[in-house]
């Protein structure tokens, strides 16, 4: 048996191949050492040698030379997890110690912190060991496109904008939609792929065939609106008068003497309620139905009625304020005059359009209600943009930006107050600010946006999709005057759609025996055409990243090959002519052509792309979306707000990379990227727009870098209140580079204490007594209690006002200490302790990085690849594009 | 030679397609009530899985009343009418099963994740795919599969893990599943509106489209590593199929899809809701023959919300006394009721031979989780005789019995000969 020495160091050497912080061993042993050397990729993670003594103490009586209760030995089990069967025998273990069904009851029970070092101990080194038992050892599983990758592959071959969303999701259990292992296939799939590539085909070809003239339309915000409430008005003076004559001849029955016992009676039982006596009209000889004045029955009656003081007043008032006949406030509720709408026809063709208003901010509405939603009327109701009004009333500004408009959804668009969309939970604040001011005036809020008119203007083609589409044309004509033929068609497609690959004769031969089955049917050359051409776009050929090897040995990708994975990389869709040109001639792998190349392409706007998958994804920024923002709670977390504070994170992170800055800033920074609604929300005076811009803050902020994002906070809560343990376990996962094992199964629940009014504090306290849960919560908790000052939306607070924390404790004490670590004062101290450590986060995104590029996950073997690219970005202050470059011009990025 | 045997085989599945109501309506049923022929009647199965699990104080029957005299907890009380048609199971466990918050995706498999060295994901053919290759045949659909209507979101909210929906393929890989009752009933009964003649000649081009993309998928097997070739595999294995659903639609083609017996239900149900038209959709399903298995994936998100609960799933999931713990309780009962439903729907179509559809139906009800991030004594109700166990019982089994010695006791009961189903160890003699 190796001594015990030789197994720690051993240990010592995977953990920091791991980069698994401590296992236990305090951080001070976890650093790596320069002097390990270069590892195998056979090693395997083993169990610190210490930890035997813990099955010496509690498991070997039973489990033991002498005694193997069911059949399980521990005193000679190997601490070296080499096979998925030892694991499994390990996992067994944790297992029986999680649920607390060993030691049993009757034996021996450990202390809980041995027990929860053991834990951790254990944990760590089973998922250390399945990452070494699952490690490909570098090799990249072949993949398919993922629906983002062929939504864009469409759009650059047929100049269309396509909705995919029919395919199912991609990726699996929790890697990048990028990784080939994840990304299957299945019959309904390919059918999908059929009728997407068909459809795709047919708006395409429409697009290209039709002529496209640039039309406008313009509206007076005022046309509708003062009709559609002097219509409204009219209405509810007809309802009052209707209501009074069936009330009166109410009125009149109850008086007859016949009826004056009953009606007593009644009247009684409705004391201080009037309107409910005439409920019971049924009940009064006489009495008339209210269906004779035209109410459904008595309680519609009473209640359409009953809305006069909400509608009317705020009416005739409308119709007093000074530009309402040149233009419309918008409202908040009651009255329909919430939106301006911009009818178009249906048949205006997809593509980009100019919107344009004229508006204006009246002086008496409040600063943070100046912001409009600009919608579509899909069925989603989605908010397609939000904008700050700026203008006044008596010089109102010119509001424009473009609006993509695709073939599905509906050409009607409006405009309304921000407050109207809400935060998605049915509630929404407007009904709140509507409730508050007619409280105060028995009218309604003040108004805080006036619109003149708006207008629409296009379709305004992009150049990019104008060329693609003019290619298609010009094909389409060549193909109806029979200068080519279908075969020619499909070839010349084929070899663009391929990303390179020739297609065989075989396959042509099919898909021109294809084309020509339907025009014996009796199809149109053109519609004959669209089969066979989206099987091309349905085979594997299009379909799937092929790059063809031998086993053993990575082979040098074809320079063809390396343009079409960097392009893949870094704009989600297939490499251009520029690349394939370079890649044509044999240049594109010389190091100084594809610096520049990739200098290029994130300069090019594609390389958003990039951007906004990897960043949601690396981050795990969907967990935003899932929750709903309770609105009384956090008001102006609305949408557009929750939307432009994920924006930040994706604004944040592409401009450091553009400005070439370094990774550190996403730590700690002195300034922020933020518009005039995102500094509003985070109380920055001085921004007015909505361009995001760089803001310099002041020294006190809590703000720049993503601890101090609104996006990142509110994922670490429930829309209601915060989880310390979401976000201390994003800390460890995503900045420190520290992640926690998984939730173990078969955990005990703890209830001892719930129901009782605890602070959040004491109420996760509770992780900490079972030593199962302390082996992870003691690590993660710490951190989440730091970040408190920021409540579920992202706020800052001093105190927490759930009401059932305690009145006496809602002071926030956001102190504490990492576990065996260094403590920290509060948010601010804390925050500096994890900017300290910039290559952590360094080595969780390079890691990232290397699984997001190469499709698989980061294995064992990668390490010198890591290191390599830390390297690299460390002499270059941990620049965003140093990594990229680096990993770009790696050995890995360039084999298969 | 292939013709004439798709022929007879569409005869014998058409047959038995009007021998239902046939039989029925010129009065055969005194004639037909034989036992024999009770247990000739088709046999059907239908798995609902509840992703997150459920409260268990309140869920579990005592296990020391073990045995026909038990009372039904909370969580079942709204089973009670149907006690004599349940057997609640308790003990059972997939021993591989340590995701906590995978409650679907090995639950009808048994599969041990990590089985394939070099893989961090492995899974392995579903219970229900194993019955549909025996008893679903002569059907128009083998299975149904049927996926709520959650949105699209990370698997660890939902509770069910990754999946398409409960069912996995011969290889492994995860089936899709309709998500929204009216495709489930468009599937069913929208009748093509395509002439006959038309549909031969699409589907004689379905077949060359299908040759032509598998000339191309042969080209690119050539020359790829073995990964990438099991990687491509997928999209033989996805022809395949399709080939075999063409030769479905072949032998059906001259059928027209039967009446429904059901409204149509409308576009955007969620929640609760659908899974109430869900369960009435399966009945009628049957009741036409289309399929004779189910799996369906329900809806969890949108399930709690549709009780009008403010907690979402995943805190749900983790209750404690209070507010989370009343509407995982709520969730229990909401989810019995609906249960009991279908139960009465089954019971109430009856059977040419005045047996009814739920003595001939095998329905497993339940979820890999117990509750939280447990992972054993899985919770486990059969409902109908269509498997032949005893019902009306609460058995408890010995600590981690394995979960699929339960799903081989069901082949083995609807007539499937299968030695082994994940890691089974044997039949469980408890159940009869």
């Amino acid at each position: 048996m190796e001594s015990r020495l030789a197994s720690v160091l051993r240990l010592l050497r995977t953990c920091s191949l791991l980069g698994l912080g401590s296992l236990g061993l305090g951080a001070a042993f976890a650093e790596p050492s320069s002097a390990s050397p270069t590892p195998k990729p056979a090693e395997h993670p083993a169990l610190p040698g210490k930890h035997r003594d813990f099955l010496t103490r509690y498991c070997t009586e039973c489990h033991g030379a002498e005694k193997q209760k069911g059949k399980l030995r521990l005193d000679d089990i190997p601490f070296t997890l080499d096979s998925p069967e030892r694991a499994e025998r390990w996992a067994k273990i944790l297992n029986s110690l999680n649920s607390g069904e060993m030691p049993p009851d009757d034996a021996k029970q450990p202390e809980k912190p041995e027990k929860a070092d053991f834990l951790e101990a254990l944990s760590q080194t089973m998922v250390a060991a399945r990452r070494a038992l699952t490690d490909q050892g570098g090799k990249i599983t072949m993949r398919r496109l993922n629906r983002r990758e062929y939504q864009n592959t469409l759009r650059e071959l047929l100049g269309v904008n396509l909705d995919v969303g029919t395919l199912p999701p991609d990726g699996g259990s929790d890697t990048f939609d990028t990784v080939g292992a994840s990304l299957f296939m299945s019959p309904d799939q390919f059918q999908l792929y059929r009728e997407l590539g068909k459809k795709a085909l047919t708006l395409s070809f429409k697009a290209a065939t039709t002529e496209t003239a640039v039309q406008k339309a313009h509206f007076e915000a005022e046309a509708e609106t003062i009709p559609m409430i002097e219509r409204q008005v009219a209405e509810f003076v007809s309802i009052r008068k209707r209501h009074t004559q069936w009330t009166r001849q109410v009125d009149a029955a109850a008086r007859k003497p016949e009826n004056a016992k009953i009606a007593a009676e009644l009247r009684e039982k409705h004391k201080g309620h009037t309107e409910k006596f005439y409920l019971e009209w049924e009940k009064i000889p006489g009495a008339p139905s209210p269906k004779e004045f035209g109410f459904p029955d008595a309680i519609d009656a009473n209640m359409m009625n009953g809305r006069w003081d909400t509608y009317v007043p705020q009416a005739a008032d409308y119709l007093t304020l000074p530009k309402a006949k040149s233009g419309t406030y918008l409202g908040v509720a009651h009255l329909n005059h919430r939106w301006v709408s911009l009818p178009v026809p249906q048949s205006w063709p997809p593509g980009e359009y100019k919107v344009r208003a004229r508006i204006a901010a009246p002086p008496e509405g409040p600063v943070e209600r100046r912001f409009v939603d600009f919608l579509t009327d899909h069925p989603s109701n989605q908010v397609v943009s939000t904008h700050q009004v700026t203008g006044t009333m008596e010089n109102p500004q010119l509001l424009e930006f473009t609006c993509k408009v695709d073939a599905e959804s509906g050409r009607r668009f409006k405009f309304s107050e921000k407050a109207v969309s809400g935060n998605g939970d049915g509630k929404g604040p407007a009904n709140d600010i509507f409730r508050e001011g007619f409280e105060a005036n028995r009218i309604g809020p003040e108004y805080a946006v006036w619109i003149d008119w708006v207008e629409v203007e296009g379709p305004i083609q992009s150049p990019q999709i104008a060329g693609t589409l003019a290619n298609v044309r010009s094909q389409i004509e060549r193909f109806e005057k029979k200068e080519t033929d279908a075969r020619q068609v499909l070839s010349a497609f084929a070899s663009k759609a391929l990303r390179g690959r020739d297609v065989t004769p075989e396959f042509l031969d099919k898909l021109v025996a294809i084309y020509e089955a339907r025009t014996k049917e009796g199809d149109k050359p053109l519609d004959a055409i669209k089969e066979p051409l989206a099987l091309l776009l349905s085979s594997p050929s299009f379909l799937y990243l092929a790059e063809p090897a031998t086993e053993g040995a990575p082979r040098q990708l074809t320079e063809r090959e390396l343009a079409t994975r960097l392009s893949f990389f870094l704009w989600s869709s297939p490499p251009d002519a520029e690349l394939l040109d370079l890649a044509n001639r044999g240049e594109l792998r010389k190091p100084e052509v594809l610096s520049k190349q990739v200098d290029r392409l994130l300069a090019d706007e594609r390389s958003e792309r990039f951007t906004r998958a990897f960043v949601a994804q690396w981050l795990g920024l969907s967990r935003l979306d899932f929750f709903q923002f309770n609105s009384r709670l956090y008001r102006d977390y609305d949408l557009p707000t929750k939307a432009a504070s994920k924006n930040e994170v994706f604004v944040t992170f592409h401009t450091l990379l553009q400005k070439r800055a370094s990774l550190s800033k996403l730590l700690k920074s002195d300034s922020v990227f933020i518009n005039g609604l995102l500094a509003q929300y985070y109380k920055i005076p001085g921004v007015i727009g909505d361009a995001f811009r760089e803001v310099t803050l002041p020294a006190d902020s809590p703000r720049g870098g993503l601890l101090g994002m609104a996006a990142i906070l509110a994922m670490g809560s429930n829309g209601e209140q915060t989880s310390p343990v979401e976000r201390g376990a994003w800390v460890l996962r995503k900045l420190l580079h520290d992640p926690p094992p998984p939730a173990p199964a078969n955990v005990p629940q703890l209830n001892r204490l719930a129901g009782k009014p605890l602070t959040t504090r004491e109420r996760i306290a509770l992780h900490q007594e079972e030593p199962q849960c302390a082996q992870c919560h003691r690590k993660i908790d710490p951190i989440g209690f730091g970040l408190e000052n920021f409540d579920a939306a992202g706020r800052w607070r001093t105190e927490d006002l759930r009401p059932d924390v305690p009145q006496n404790n809602r002071q926030i004490n956001a102190s504490g200490a990492f576990h065996k670590g260094e403590s920290f004062r509060d948010y601010f101290q804390l925050r500096d302790l994890i900017a300290a450590k910039p290559e952590r986060l360094a080595r969780g995104f390079t890691e990232a990085l290397v699984e997001f590029a190469l499709g698989r996950p980061f294995g064992f073997s990668d390490e010198d690849l890591a290191s390599e690219i830390m390297d690299r970005a460390s002499k270059k202050n941990l620049e965003i594009a140093e990594f990229i470059h680096a990993l770009a011009d790696s050995k890995p990025f360039h084999s298969k | 030679m292939k013709t004439s045997l798709s022929r007879r085989h569409f005869l014998r599945a058409a047959g038995s397609l009007i021998a239902l109501p046939a039989l029925e309506s010129i009065g055969f049923r005194t004639f037909a009530s034989e036992k024999e022929n009770v247990s000739a009647r088709p046999k059907r199965m239908i798995f609902l899985g509840l992703g997150f699990g459920v409260t268990q104080e309140t869920w579990f029957p005592d296990a020391n009343q073990a045995g026909t005299e038990y009372t039904l907890p909370d969580g079942l009380a709204p089973l009670a009418r149907h006690q004599k048609n349940i057997t609640v199971i308790q003990g059972l466990t997939n021993k591989y099963s340590q995701d906590a918050h995978w409650g679907s995706t090995f639950w009808l498999t048994g599969a041990n994740r990590f089985a394939e060295p070099g893989q961090s994901f492995h899974n392995s053919i579903s219970v229900d795919q194993v019955a549909a290759v025996k008893i679903s045949q002569d059907t128009r659909f083998a299975s149904i599969q049927l996926n709520g209507g959650d949105p699209d979101l990370l698997a660890h909210h939902r509770g069910h893990g990754p999946g398409l929906s409960l069912a996995w393929d011969a290889g492994g890989k995860p089936i899709a599943g309709l998500d929204s009752p009216a495709l489930l009933f468009h599937r069913l009964y929208s009748e093509e509106s395509m002439p006959l003649a038309k549909r031969q000649a699409l589907i004689a081009q379905d077949r060359s489209v299908l040759d032509a993309v598998l000339s191309d998928a042969k080209q690119l097997q050539r020359g790829l590593t073995k990964t990438d070739n099991d990687k491509l595999n997928e999209y033989f294995q996805s022809i395949r199929e399709i080939e075999t659903r063409i030769a479905k639609d072949e032998q059906w083609l001259g059928v027209p899809k039967p009446k429904a017996p059901i409204a149509e239900p409308p576009a955007k149900m969620r929640g609760k809701e659908e899974v109430r038209l869900m369960y009435d959709l399966m009945v009628a399903a049957f009741q036409t023959d289309s399929t004779r298995v189910f799996t369906y994936r329900q809806p969890a998100e949108e399930f709690v919300k549709s009780l009008g609960a403010k907690v979402d799933i995943h805190d749900m999931s983790h209750y404690a006394p209070g507010e989370r713990m009343e509407v995982s309780q709520l969730r229990d009962r909401t989810q019995s009721t609906l249960l009991a439903g279908l139960l009465d729907r089954l019971q109430s179509i009856k059977e040419p031979d005045g047996s009814s559809l739920l003595d001939h139906t095998c329905v497993a009800y339940g979820t890999n989780l117990r509750t939280v991030h447990t992972l054993d004594n899985c919770p486990t109700v059969i409902a109908g005789g269509g498997a032949g166990i005893k019902l009306g019982h609460n058995v408890v089994l010995p600590k981690n019995t394995p979960l699929c010695n339960l799903w081989l006791t069901l082949l083995h009961g609807v007539g499937v000969s299968a030695e082994r189903h994940g890691d089974s160890t044997g039949v469980l003699s408890q159940l009869s």
